[in-house]
């Protein structure tokens, strides 16, 4: 079915943008990369009457290195990530995910804003976000706030913003040199949404786990960092079937629902199995990282 | 056939080639105009009003509210429709429920028995406007309980989906003593199987323009297999047959979706109330919720086998999920019997088959029609067979391979060659040395399936084709046939088979194809019949046109007709003597001898066979096969992915290898799809995959390139000794992944769709239940 009928505006500047959306309120929309929105624009499960075209923004492109961390705007594309341009490069971990997300066409147009302000439960940018303990940064036409990513997405498909907000870049604390990452992810077809994708950090001190932080996506409506996994595996040393054992060891502080695509028992399942996946990996990554 | 197959091979100049189709490049290059793309002045759109209920009554509709909206020209409800109900009937069947006039009612009129049901039609100025008429159409519906599986539309207080109760079809076969049978057999292998709800999923969702021709003939150009069912329309619009003409263009996949009315009808009466010409597409979510899919069937099968591993008996009990219509339910469900032994020799043999009706969405035909369907039973039996007894499994389906002058179950004999065994064998072979797991937390197996399928229809319905074939004055061809080309090549492989009747190439040759009011009525794409029907009708035509043009030819060269020879657009008498084709034609204009011939091909005909009492012939031929499968699991989540994949047919001959090639890859494909991912999940009646996020199709990236291998015995019943390939190829493989697995980690998976989770659990990695 075609969409319902809208309005359209593209304006050429942010804070245009930001007084059509103060305006307009609940009536008005952004796109960004349309990955998600038009689908459920032509799915008519989003009847907005003003879409807001953000493409013309360029202000929203930008990548920026402050103390610490990388801030990426809110329109670079899924594909820039992929390819890690850039100061995009300092952040590798980015391109691990970005490469796992849809296909070639959904990373040409899709991104980064779009993605985390979508807030899809099996997302890999806003387990990413979680895992790195990044933040979001919010604009309206009152001003700009600052969210850390664990309050920022708050249920499904929900966020933070609030109507006549835009989210304009996202931040992301870089990890110690030398940290290792793995994104690992389970689909049931090439392309699709993860069932499950689990994102893990590790950082070593003299071979052991100084720090390891885990986001898994598709467990709950928003992404799950495993607070007591984590701190389990501090100071574990990391000889064969440590991390396998440490996840064994304990049930995943996750509450899974099921849907047609797997059932609560087998996302719990899956997201062990990844779990361990990834930080076996990130891990072994840490370790050559050492030597 | 006196003449060995490398003999006519070496004979056949145009046939055999690997031709790219004359189709193609104006498909490559967005010319063809597809149904959907069609304009005419003036045209409306117009759009379905669908039930969101599987079972409710209709108490009220009002339509004032939508038929005011500016822009509308017509709003349509089951009272408006001249004759509402559309009838299916179903000559010869066995059954207790006795001979079938089975219902579908064009517009729901006091009731819906499935959601996505029609209730209303609407034509406007534009597809918006349509769309917000359908939003202003009010109907109350009075929601009632209905059944959603065959167990509880089977129980005695079950509500009725239809008056006369839910068993809609029942076939018994009886063959030998199964249960004495089965009580002496060294080993039984007993075991239940469940194959799921699928969509025909083609690339383009039902579409279709309407008009009225300045004779008053309504013309409907549709996306369909069937053009015949121009008497459909003109039946629900009380006209007489020859004022409705069907036009079939080019369609972008069927597989059987397009076999039964799709949008015909309902354009025919809107453009009927209009004057106007009116457009009608369906979207993807109407296609995925409202369309008749595969018959989900549950299989029980107890099987018996000597020690060696030869087959002794089947007892098969066979359920199909018929959903809230009957559409081809019974025939899809007597194809599912005749078959269900599988291409073995099995000397004892009772199925019991029924069709159910239930509040889910209808099932009719799909590639593979109850055929398809069979082949995870017997399949999955035969592999249990050859572990239980430590065989090897091409081993165990050789002993019992059918081989020609054998009998089916239902005792039709074959009179063609047989190529089971040596299909088991090639695939198999092929598949070359293991490779290694590509992970420590990977293991690899191998699975093999054997199957068979008809080709043409059954006997009873004496069924035939027709082809008109006539020679321009310079010597040019024109094929006038009423086949639909549902994208299998069916328009090209006649070009080929024309060019090689009369000696030309085949770019000298234009096929009209599928217009009801202008091409010679060939009966419907569907049953693997197209090649083999319209075929023979082609070659009948252009043979007896050949005859006639080498007579007077030898006129002109003044040789015994013996000596001539059609080639090359010539008739030629060994090297000195030659005349052009179209100075034949010439002179067979000035003697008056005919220039076109209209060819009939009629199949083996026969009366309706009773299956329990020693039956007989039921379809004219089968087409034999086997594929071989590598699969990877991984341990760790269930997940199987198919690395290698044989899939190997005999085709009697291949007219066009290429479209054989692409046949036999797109059906591997397709039950490669069946066999992992597919699956049309209805909770209650409610569809919840409808949309391809939620529906999984392979992708690309999902199946491996499959090879396959031809086999070309030189018999078969089409013309040149062809068989049908259209629906083989999607049956083996779903059987194929699920012994491959059981190879691969020793779990036997018996529900399709072959799932990770469900791997998984027979794995025992998932705790609860
Ligand atoms: C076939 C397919 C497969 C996919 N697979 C994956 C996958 O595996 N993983 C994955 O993560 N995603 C996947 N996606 C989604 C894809 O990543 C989307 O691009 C992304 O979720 C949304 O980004 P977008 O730029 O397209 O946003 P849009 O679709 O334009 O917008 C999405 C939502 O965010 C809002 N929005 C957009 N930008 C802003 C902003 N700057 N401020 C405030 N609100 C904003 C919009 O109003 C809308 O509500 C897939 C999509 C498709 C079609």
């Amino acid at each position: 079915m075609p969409a319902a009928p809208f309005d359209y505006e593209a304006p050429a500047t942010l804070a245009d943008a930001l007084d059509l959306l103060r305006e307009r309120g609940e009536d008005a929309r952004p796109l960004a990369g349309g990955q998600s929105l038009v689908p459920l624009l032509t799915l008519r499960l989003a009847r907005p009457r003003l879409v807001v075209d953000l493409d013309r923004l360029h202000e929203l492109r930008a990548v920026r290195r402050t103390p610490g961390a990388l801030e990426v705007g809110a329109l670079v594309r899924h594909r820039a990530l992929e390819r890690g341009e850039g100061l995009l490069a300092l952040c590798p971990l980015l391109q691990e995910a970005a490469a796992l997300i849809g296909n070639a066409r959904v990373r040409a147009l899709g991104t980064v804003g779009g993605s985390v302000a979508h807030a899809d439960p099996a997302a890999e940018l806003p387990a990413v976000l979680r895992a790195l303990d990044g933040a979001v940064v919010l604009r309206s036409a009152r001003g700009e706030r600052v969210v850390d990513a664990g309050d920022f997405f708050v249920g499904m498909l929900t966020t933070a913003l609030a109507p006549g907000e835009l989210l304009t870049a996202v931040r992301l604390p870089l990890p110690s040199p030398g940290a290792g990452f793995a994104v690992e992810e389970f689909s049931r077809r090439a392309g699709d949404f993860a069932v499950v994708a689990a994102v893990a950090v590790v950082e070593l001190d003299g071979g052991a786990v100084a720090r390891a932080r885990v986001a898994l996506a598709g467990v709950g409506p928003v992404p799950a960092r495993l607070d007591r996994l984590e701190a389990a595996l501090r100071g574990e040393r990391l000889e064969s079937g440590a991390i396998r054992r440490a996840v064994a060891e304990r049930p995943l502080e996750i509450d899974p629902e099921g849907d047609i695509h797997a059932s609560a028992e087998y996302r719990r399942h899956l997201a062990a199995v990844l779990t361990a996946r990834a930080l076996e990996r990130a891990a072994e990554a840490a370790g050559r990282a050492i030597v | 056939m006196a003449e060995s197959p490398a003999a006519t091979r070496e004979r056949l100049r145009v046939v055999g080639r690997r031709l790219p189709r004359h189709d193609a490049r104006d498909k490559v290059l967005a010319r063809t105009l597809y149904a959907a793309d069609w304009q005419m002045p003036g045209m409306l759109e117009g759009a379905v009003l669908r039930s969101p209920y599987p079972a409710a009554r209709i108490t009220r509709i009002d339509t004032s509210r939508a038929a005011a909206c500016p822009g509308v020209a017509a709003v349509l409800t089951a009272r408006d429709v001249p004759h509402n109900i559309l009838w299916t009937d179903v000559p010869g069947q066995t059954s207790v429920v006795g001979p079938l006039r089975a219902r579908v009612q064009v517009l729901a009129d006091d009731q819906v028995r499935y959601q996505g049901e029609a209730v209303a039609l609407v034509a406007a100025e534009t597809r918006e406007i349509a769309d917000r008429a359908l939003e202003l159409i009010d109907v109350a519906y009075e929601a009632q309980p209905g059944v959603f599986t065959t167990e509880d539309a089977l129980r005695p207080d079950a509500p009725r989906v239809h008056e006369e109760g839910n068993v809609l079809a029942t076939w018994r076969v009886r063959c030998g003593d199964a249960d004495t049978a089965l009580a002496r057999a060294h080993a039984v292998v007993e075991q239940t199987y469940r194959c799921g709800l699928i969509d025909h999923a083609y690339l383009e969702p039902e579409a279709g323009v309407a008009w009225i021709d300045a004779d008053g003939v309504v013309v409907v150009r549709a996306s369909t297999q069937v053009i015949e069912h121009f008497r459909d329309v003109a039946d629900v619009l009380g006209l007489p047959h020859n004022k409705v003409r069907v036009i079939g263009p080019y369609v972008g996949g069927g597989f059987g979706g397009k076999e039964d009315v799709t949008v015909e009808v309902f354009l025919g009466l809107l453009a009927y109330r209009t004057g106007r010409p009116v457009r009608m597409v369906w979207s993807r979510q109407e296609s995925l919720l409202a369309r008749p899919k595969r018959h989900p069937f549950t299989l029980r099968y107890r099987t018996g086998a000597a020690r060696d591993g030869t087959l002794l008996a089947h007892r098969i009990e066979l359920t199909a999920d018929a959903g809230a219509y009957a559409y081809l339910s019974a025939l899809v469900l007597l194809y599912a019997t005749v078959t269900a032994a599988g291409p073995y020799r099995v000397p004892h043999v009772a199925v019991d088959a029924r069709a159910v009706y239930t509040n889910n969405p209808p099932t009719s035909a799909m590639r593979g029609f109850g055929a398809m369907q069979m082949v995870l039973g017997y399949e999955s039996q035969i592999d249990q067979i050859a572990r239980r007894l430590g065989l090897d499994p091409v081993e165990v389906r050789r002993r019992s391979a059918l081989r020609r002058g054998d009998r089916l179950p239902v005792g039709q004999a074959l009179d063609t060659h047989v190529a089971v065994a040596e299909a088991a064998e090639r695939a198999w072979a092929a598949l070359g040395p293991p490779r290694a797991p590509s992970s420590p937390r990977h293991r690899v197996g191998r699975g093999l399936a054997c199957n068979l399928q008809p080709y043409g229809r059954l006997v009873w319905l004496r069924d035939w084709a027709s082809a008109w074939v006539g020679l321009e004055a310079d010597g040019s061809v024109v094929v006038r046939c009423g086949v639909p080309d549902v994208g299998g090549g069916q328009a090209s492989s006649l070009c080929q088979i024309a060019a090689e009747a009369l000696g030309v190439e085949p770019d000298r040759v234009t096929v009209h194809i599928a217009d009801s009011a202008l091409t010679p009525l060939a009966g419907t794409t569907t049953a693997t019949r197209q090649l083999y029907m319209s075929g023979n009708a082609v070659l009948v035509a252009a043979t007896q046109l050949h005859d006639e043009v080498r007579r007077v030819a030898a006129r002109l060269l003044e040789t015994p007709v013996e000596q001539v020879a059609l080639a090359d657009g010539a008739a030629t008498a060994g090297p000195e003597r030659r005349v052009l084709l179209a100075d034949v034609v010439k002179e067979c204009a000035r003697l008056g001898v005919p220039r076109s011939h209209l060819g009939v091909y009629h199949a083996p005909a026969g009366d309706p066979v009773d299956l329990e009492r020693g039956g007989g012939r039921v379809f004219p031929d089968y087409t034999f096969g086997a594929h071989a499968v590598e699969v990877e699991v991984d341990v760790d989540t269930g997940a199987a992915s198919v690395r290698r994949h044989v899939a190997c047919h005999d085709v009697g001959r291949a007219i066009n290898p290429q479209s054989v090639e692409g046949q036999v890859q797109g059906g591997a494909v397709m039950g490669l799809g069946y066999g992992l991912m597919e699956e049309i999940i209805v909770d209650r009646g409610v569809n919840l995959t409808t949309s391809f996020a939620s529906y999984l199709i392979p992708s690309a990236l999902d199946v491996p390139d499959v090879e396959p291998i031809i086999i070309e015995s030189g018999d078969g019943k089409g013309p040149f000794a062809a068989r049908g390939i259209g629906e083989p190829p999607i049956g083996p493989p779903a059987a194929a992944i699920a012994n491959a697995v059981e190879d691969a980690v020793g779990v036997r998976i018996t529900d399709l769709p072959i799932t990770p989770e469900k791997i998984a659990r027979a794995l025992g990695l998932l705790s609860g239940g």
